[in-house]
């Protein structure tokens, strides 16, 4: 009898899980996996997102490879995503150091530094596209650097910092917590203080959170698009051509839709796979605390 | 190693609180001291100002005869030993013992050497090579031990470091501890809530109660001699009874009076109580000063004799516990195992009157023990 009734308590609370996930799996098929799917069929076809199309193979991914345009841009996006991931990271542990150290206002500060990450990327995108064009000029009497194709890239990285810090402080402003005050009163028993504390003891146990940021930031600076279609649109002189993109501008707007999707998969499997490295390799030098 | 001085001692939170205050105490090279008192009694937040890993608002530390109000903890050269152990999670066990070494530039031979040894004493040798979630209770513990043995500090601070672990193990690790003061010869400042600890380990216990201390002194005069009715009552598991009782004086005798109970006190203790005849005392006596009709007596100056009916008798191996109600209060009772008394039984109880204390019901002192 306690059986049956243990049996009838379970079905109804499968019925209740069944029932909250099977409506999310058929949006989460519909709106994901379907167009990933399309976006590999189509990556074998001479489509231009319109009209008839042709089965072509793997043509297009041969073609990738040769492309001057998508080769710069892939170029581009890695010298902006390294560049970026790494600015981001010192300057937010740097930060959430500093807002998890005993000062005033410290509540206040932390949701002052979260503001950039409520703020749309392109309203940013356009805010610091004013300020490089106009502003710093005019203060410096030398010209934009959104004008220069050696200098854009810096102003694009300066924004994706500027608003990436936001979540990655949080992050880190967590990881700082969760270390054991009690590991630092030893170490500073021990003599570990200022830059010793730091290399010996926060490093280390923050590693999680190292490992979270970076696969996270990179991964986000790889897509990054938002701020390039509100500074320089690519340019000048395609100069500032991320993939996402080129993928974006050439295959909806260009009649290459075959041919950048086949970029798009090729971009998916290589974000995926710097993710899982790096994932693996920091993963490995985590401490359970 | 090296003597301490405490002088005034005082620490005020930001909001006032005062956690310790006016703290006095000269601590001799190789004492082992026990700070002891319930939670929140100041005791952990003393040792911490020691440390330095809390700010002193008042009065002067000296260590080895240099005040360190204003010096780092690293340069006061003492050692602490934390209820949580507070291993280096990312460290191996020789690492971890390695580390204030390290820190300090001493040669590596020199820190493989210093390692070793402290490893050996720990009986941690084989464990060197693994990392401290690897480890049980116990182990970490040692480990914990060792970083600080390492270093061979003036002095030894422990903040209950074995509360984190089981009954069987702590007994093993107290006798340990003890042993190895024994070896190093060591200053050590020692903090704990348990009294079983206290009193096995200290060579003097500082006892404890809202950041002021109560009584200083060896584990045998604190039990025999408390100053006061907080001491009497934390010292001492089970804790002494306390019996409201009436002082009265009859043909030349001082007598004490509960319900209708009315034992005389030896003349030794009589002349202290004069003052309170007519008053209002409490008096203390110890359960095992609590003579039962069928236990030994022998030799003791026991007192009239009282009747008490048993509330609870908790057997306990080798002795047994009663609680009884007596006419004016309440008393437990040490017998032995074979005792007949039960719960329901009616017994007849007497006080070793030379054990007897008495305190001042207004202020709580020892009036006479």
């Amino acid at each position: 009898m306690a059986s049956l009734t243990k049996s009838k308590v379970g079905s109804a609370r499968m019925k209740t899980f069944y029932a909250i996930l099977i409506p999310v799996l058929i949006l989460f098929v519909a709106f994901n996996t379907f167009p990933l799917i399309t976006g590999v069929f189509y990556s074998f076809t001479d489509s231009k997102g319109y009209g008839a199309f042709n089965i072509v193979g793997l043509l297009n991914y041969a073609d990738l490879f040769t492309d001057t345009r998508v080769l710069n841009s892939y170029l581009f996006t890695f010298k902006v995503a390294v560049v970026a991931t790494i600015f981001t990271n010192v300057v937010s542990l740097m930060l959430a150091i500093a807002l998890s150290s005993k000062i005033r206002f410290k509540s206040a500060l932390r949701g002052l530094f979260f503001v950039p990450k409520i703020l749309g990327a392109l309203v940013v995108g356009y805010v610091f596209s004013y300020l490089f064009t106009w502003i710093i000029p005019a203060m410096t009497g030398t010209e934009s650097i959104l004008a220069s194709p050696d200098l854009a890239w810096i102003a694009i990285v300066v924004v994706l910092v500027w608003q990436g810090c936001a979540q990655t402080t949080i992050i880190y402003i967590t990881g700082l917590s969760s270390v054991p005050e009690d590991v630092y009163e030893a170490g500073a028993l021990d003599g570990a203080t200022g830059w010793n504390k730091f290399r010996y003891i926060t490093l280390p146990l923050i590693m999680p959170s190292i490992t979270t940021n970076m696969v996270l930031v990179m991964k986000d600076m790889l897509m990054v698009f938002d701020q390039i279609v509100a500074m320089t649109s690519g340019g000048p002189s395609q100069s500032t051509e991320s993939i996402s993109f080129l993928i974006y501008n050439n295959g909806l707007a260009g009649g290459q839709f075959g041919f950048q999707c086949a970029n798009a998969v090729i971009f998916f499997v290589l974000i995926a796979a710097i993710s899982i490295i790096q994932t693996n390799f920091l993963s490995s030098r985590e401490e359970q605390l | 190693m090296a003597g301490l001085s405490l002088e005034h001692i005082g620490k005020t939170y930001p909001n006032g609180y005062e956690g310790v205050k006016d703290f006095n105490l000269e601590i001799e090279d190789k004492e082992f001291i026990i700070f002891v008192g319930p939670s929140g009694c100041g005791k952990s937040t003393t040792l911490r100002m020691i440390a330095g890993l809390e700010d002193i608002t008042s009065g002067t530390l000296k260590i080895d005869g240099r005040v360190v109000n204003d010096v780092e903890p690293a340069d006061r050269d003492i050692a602490m030993v934390f209820q949580t152990y507070a291993l280096y999670p990312h460290m191996t066990v020789f690492d971890n013992m390695a580390f204030p070494l390290k820190l300090r530039k001493v040669p590596q031979a020199d820190i493989d050497k210093a390692v070793h040894e402290a490893a050996r004493i720990l009986d941690l040798e084989k464990l060197l090579d693994r990392k401290p979630s690897a480890l049980s209770g116990g182990q970490r513990q040692r480990v914990a031990m060792g970083r600080a043995i390492v270093r061979n500090p003036k002095v030894y601070l422990m903040d209950e470091p074995l509360s984190n672990l089981d009954a069987k193990l702590r007994v093993q690790m107290r006798a340990e501890i003890s042993k190895l003061h024994d070896r190093l010869g060591a200053t050590i400042i020692y903090v704990t809530h348990d009294q079983t600890e206290a009193m096995t380990l200290g060579t003097r216990i500082v006892v404890m109660k809202d950041g002021v201390m109560q009584q200083v002194d060896t584990p045998s005069k604190l039990y025999s001699e408390p100053c006061n009715l907080f001491v009497a009552g934390f010292i001492g598991s089970p804790q002494m009874n306390f019996i409201d009782a009436t002082v009265g004086e009859s043909a030349g005798k001082v007598t004490l009076t509960f319900g209708a109970n009315t034992i005389t006190v030896p003349d030794a203790k009589a002349a202290a109580l004069k003052p309170y005849v007519g008053k209002v005392v409490i008096a203390g006596i110890r359960p095992e000063d609590v003579i039962e009709e069928h236990e030994h007596a022998d030799g003791k100056n026991l007192s009239e004799p009282i009747d008490a009916t048993v509330t609870v008798y908790e057997l306990l191996g080798s002795e047994a516990m009663i609680y009884g109600d007596v006419d004016g209060g309440s008393v437990s009772a040490h017998v032995s195992a074979t005792n007949p008394a039960r719960t329901g039984s009616r017994i007849k109880v007497a006080f070793d009157m030379d054990k007897l204390h008495v305190f001042d019901k207004e202020t709580e002192q020892a009036v006479v023990h």
